[in-house]
This record gives structure tokens, sequence and C-alpha cells, in this order.
């Protein structure tokens, strides 16, 4: 027979990319399977101790969506790769661990400078260096802020379960495409490794990627529209478009001068500044009537929470508010319960990255303890009720 | 409510999949559950643990300073983990490997020569199951039939299908055993 198909089937993609229902599963596998219902189809990494559990089930999961999954020599291939990916058209993932993570940094810059839009995940071990690859860490909160050159920008997300992290992967898809940036998932080895029950929804959104209108000839790739984000000709699209690290003017092409370089970087900052509301998140628990405050992120929340319900349990007031969105900082909502508390305690696994924040948010006016651990292990419940009676002693 | 159980062993013993198998389980049967693990950087040896937490409400710590139970497979686990059992607690113990009993006179022991009896099944490696059979009966609060579910439902997961007849096999002799030293169950 002449027509005997020589390609393989492609997969009935519909039927596969969500997979709703009650699941057990950990972290890793739900920021997976997050990616792929919210319509990624392209993932390269580098496989590190806790992400590896990502990389194998994209591995298994893409080719059934109609996606790639590219092993790379190492995470600056993987990084470049995933922009490469994103100019091509499609949504695009990469995931590590600390290490990896400080080789994407360079190529992170790159793609807040170019504008494209992708999501990198960083499930956190002990660090510096090897560390304590299969144990926990939440010590790279800065290098996700500032770990790239230049100044700029970035929205990074924190889960503190395997369900918000499905949740939170499927949001920072959107995110990325809204702003044409990078996002970050800011998870850790306990929320990574952790198996829990995860449900996933019957329908999940794609966000579409914004195309230009103006014909080609006429499309200055890099004018932004009025929220600041500029539309995106992909490859394939019929435009020709010119791709660069340098300081660029609107229409894309190299632009030495301070003046451009200034408007250009204030640009990318504001895209996202502006519109931080947005896509700000957290949670409060007991904080109505809170003397202390328990400031906690990621797998660190859960445990503060325990601290904080032993304190209710001796008569102390105290609350907590744990961040989902950690970057942009939301100064003003703590900067606003700040000024109703007696004290703060933040708790985190690292020996203060974000208890620094919180007292810039804060404006160093109040009591703070941190209740800090360098990696190895989260805290314990009885460890957080000890910072919060000791900020309390503080205050009296 | 809220159980907490500590499995631990060397590497390969099957730990970390009867955690989960009990895990599931719990879910199943509309509980809320964590499993998380604990090891080191090798490949293959070393020891590992898991930590289970079973409860009715949102668990917060997935890390218990002080388990409900201890499955203790090899002779470390159980001088690590002896001590920081609760008081009325219940220790699984590998009695095929652990040439010792267990210490603390307020918890309930239950030595199970797990080695032997997956011998008897022919498949060595059901040591695992044996040991989770005993603890489902000493914990009460996830039915056998539950654990036999969430077991195949972990294996079919893996292809090992053609596995779930002596691992179910391995479930029951050690629930079995567990009741030689529990009197109400």
């Amino acid at each position: 027979m002449a027509d005997k198909p020589i390609a393989h089937q492609p997969p009935r993609v519909a039927d596969k990319r969500i997979l709703t229902g009650v699941h057990f599963m950990n972290g890793d596998e739900a920021i997976a399977e997050g990616a792929i219902a919210a319509g990624c189809t392209f993932f390269a990494a580098y496989p590190i101790t806790p992400q590896s559990e990502i990389a194998e089930r994209m591995a298994r999961r893409l080719p059934q969506v109609g996606g790639v999954f590219i092993q790379m020599e190492d995470e600056l291939g993987a990084m470049a790769a995933v922009i490469g990916a994103a100019w091509g058209g499609v949504k695009a993932m990469t995931a590590t661990s600390g290490p990896g993570f400080s080789l994407m940094m360079e190529n992170i810059g790159l793609a807040i400078m170019t504008e494209t839009p992708c999501v990198v995940v960083d499930v956190q071990r002990g660090a510096p260096s090897t560390g304590l690859p299969t144990l926990v860490g939440q010590g790279d909160m800065m290098q996700a802020r500032w770990g790239s050159h230049g100044h700029y920008e970035i929205v990074a997300l924190s889960p503190a379960s395997p369900q918000e992290a499905f949740d939170l992967t499927v949001k920072a898809f959107a995110l990325a495409e809204r702003f044409r940036a990078p996002v970050l998932i800011m998870t850790d080895e306990v929320v990574g490794h952790m198996y829990e029950r995860v449900e996933i929804p019957g329908e999940v959104p794609m966000a579409p990627r914004r195309k230009p209108e103006a014909p080609p000839g006429e499309f200055p790739p890099y004018q932004p529209e009025e929220d600041l984000v500029p539309p995106m000709a992909c490859a394939g699209d019929g435009y020709r478009i010119h791709v660069t690290g340098l300081t660029h003017d609107e229409r894309g092409y190299p632009a030495m001068d301070p003046e451009a370089h200034d408007k250009l970087v204030r640009r990318l900052c504001e895209k996202i500044t502006r519109f931080r509301d947005e896509f700000t998140w957290w949670e409060e628990s007991m904080t109505e009537d809170a003397e202390v405050l328990v400031v906690s992120y990621g797998i660190s929340a859960r445990v503060a929470l325990g601290g904080v319900e032993l304190a209710r349990e001796r008569g102390i007031k105290a609350g907590l508010f744990r961040l989902i969105t950690i970057w942009p900082f939301p100064d003003e909502i703590l900067r606003r319960l700040a000024e109703r508390v007696g004290g703060i305690v933040v708790v985190e696994i690292n020996l203060g990255q974000i208890y620094r924040e919180v007292e810039r948010a804060s404006g160093g006016r109040i009591p703070m303890r941190g209740v800090f651990h360098a990696g190895g292990r989260i805290h314990t419940p009885e460890e957080v009720l000890a910072g919060i009676e000791e900020v309390l002693r503080c205050r009296s | 409510m809220e159980k907490s159980v500590v499995f631990a062993g060397f590497g390969g013993q099957g730990i970390l999949l009867a955690g989960k198998v009990l895990a599931r389980a719990g879910m199943n049967e509309g509980f809320e559950v964590t499993w998380l693990p604990s090891y080191g950087p090798e490949m293959r040896g070393g020891t590992a643990n898991c930590t289970v937490i079973v409860a009715d409400r949102p668990i917060g710590s997935p890390v218990v300073d002080s388990p409900d139970a201890l499955v203790a497979m090899n002779f470390p686990s159980l001088d690590k983990f002896e001590p920081r059992v609760v008081e009325g607690g219940t220790i699984v113990v590998n009695s095929s490997l652990v040439k010792r009993k267990v210490r603390r006179s307020d918890v309930t022991a239950i030595p199970v020569p797990t080695n032997e009896i997956a011998a008897e099944l022919g498949n060595p490696r059901v040591v695992n199951m044996v040991a989770l059979g005993a603890l489902v009966r000493a914990l009460g609060i996830v039915p056998l039939e539950a654990i036999e579910t969430a077991m195949a439902e972990e294996l079919r997961g893996r292809s090992r299908g053609k596995l779930v007849a002596v691992n179910r096999e391995a479930l029951r002799r050690g629930f079995g055993e567990a009741g030689k030293y529990l009197r109400d169950r």
C-alpha cells in the first residue's frame, strides 16, 4: 500500500494533557503535570537531585502530548534551549536545583532582556555547592532575586504542598505569557519529594501568547502596548525579527546609548512592578488579633503554622503570614501588618534572606527574631514557638 | 486523629514503598496523608527512612519528633528510632535481622521474622509487605483490604502487576503475625 503512514501517529493530545482526577503525587510530579496541563510542550534540563523526578516525569509524559523532552549537556544549555523553544512558539520550562540554578543565571538574564516567556523551577537543597544533595534547603531565595546580572524584576512563586505546586505552575505559565518574562517556581526538597493528595481539575486554562496584529514590515517587535508588554512574533509567524541580548530599540536593533538602555531596563522592570497586584498572593492564619506575626514560605510555613498553634494553646496571640509570591516582595502588605503587631518572627531554611526583606518592609520599628537553619532538615513547631516567645520577651 | 509512622532500614529493603502503600491507602480512605522520604546520596545501600502521617485534618509538618509507630527493618534503625516512639506506641521490628529485643516496656513490640516469611513465600523482596501487614493490624486505622488495593495500585504503576499476588500474601502473613501480640484486634 502506497499510503502506509511513515511517521508515528500523533498522540491524542486532548486526552492526555490534563490528568483530571485525584492523584497520590509528589511536588516534583505535580509541577510536571501542572506544566503539561498549562500547555508546556518543551522541557530541557539536566538531572539533579531533588529535581530529577520532574525531568523523569516530563521525559515520559511530553511525548504523550506531542511535546519534546531534551536532556541537555548542562544547565547552561538547558536554559538556552528553553529560550530557543519559546521563540519557536511553544511554552517551555526547565527545572534544576541550586548549583544548576547558578549555571542558568546568565541565560535567565538573556530571557529577561529578550522578553522570553518561560518557567524555571528551582527545587532547593542544602547548599552552597554539592552541600546536602538529598536534603532540604531554602538558600536560593536571594539568588532568585539577584542571581543574574544587571538590574531587573522577576516573578517568583513558592508552593507549600504538591497541590499548590501544581496550581502555581499553571499560574506561572500564565504570568510568563502575561509579562513576556521568565517566571520562577522556588520550591524545596521536601515539597518536591513529599507525596500528598493532588487533585487535578477538569479544565486548565492555556494562557495565549500575545501575537502582533500589524503586518510584517510594519511591526516593531519591541514596541510595547499600553501595559508595557510588546506582542511577540515567533519563528515561523512570518515576521523578520532580531533577538538580541544587546540593549535594543523598539525595532530590536542594537542601540548603544545610555538613554535607550535606561528606557529599556526601566520598562522591563515596570511592566512587572506596575501590575504586581495581579499576582501578589499570600495566606494569613490567625492574624486578625495577632500580637506576634510569623512570616514564612514553602515547607517552612507549614511547620510555622504548627508553632503558631502551639503559641495559641499557651494563650499567645500569634498569627502566620505565608508568602506565596516571593518576588516582587509584598512590601506594602507586610508594612501594614507590621503596624498592627508587636513582634515578627521569620522562619526559613537559610540564615536570614527573606528576614532582611521583612525587616526592610517593616521599617525595623518592631522587635524581630529569625528562626533559621542552614539546611538539611525542616524546623520543628517547638523551635518556632521558642522564637515567638523570645520576640515577646524582648518586647516587654 | 493524627497518626505518624516511621519506616526505617537499609536501602533496598523496600522501606519507602511500604510507607507509600500506607499513605496511599489512607488517602483512598479519605484521610489527609503525607509521605516524606529521607535518604543519603548513595545510589544503593545506605540507610533510608520515610515518615507517613495519616490524619483527619490538614497536616502541618510532614516530619515528627515522636512517631506513634516505628517499623525497624534493621539494627541501626531500632537503635536510632526506639527512644523516639511515643509512650503507648508500637514498634514492629524485623526479628530476622535485629537480634535484640525492644528495650522499651511502655510500647507494644511486635517482632516479625520478615526474612523467613518472605523466603517461605518464595520472594525475599516482600519483607517490606510482611512488616507493613503487621503494622497495619497494630495501627488499626486503615483496613487490610485498603492496603492491598493501594499496594496493587503502587505496583501497577511500575508494571510489576505480576507481583501483586505474592505481595498480598506477604501483607496477610504479616497481619496474622501481629495477632500474636495484640489482644483486641
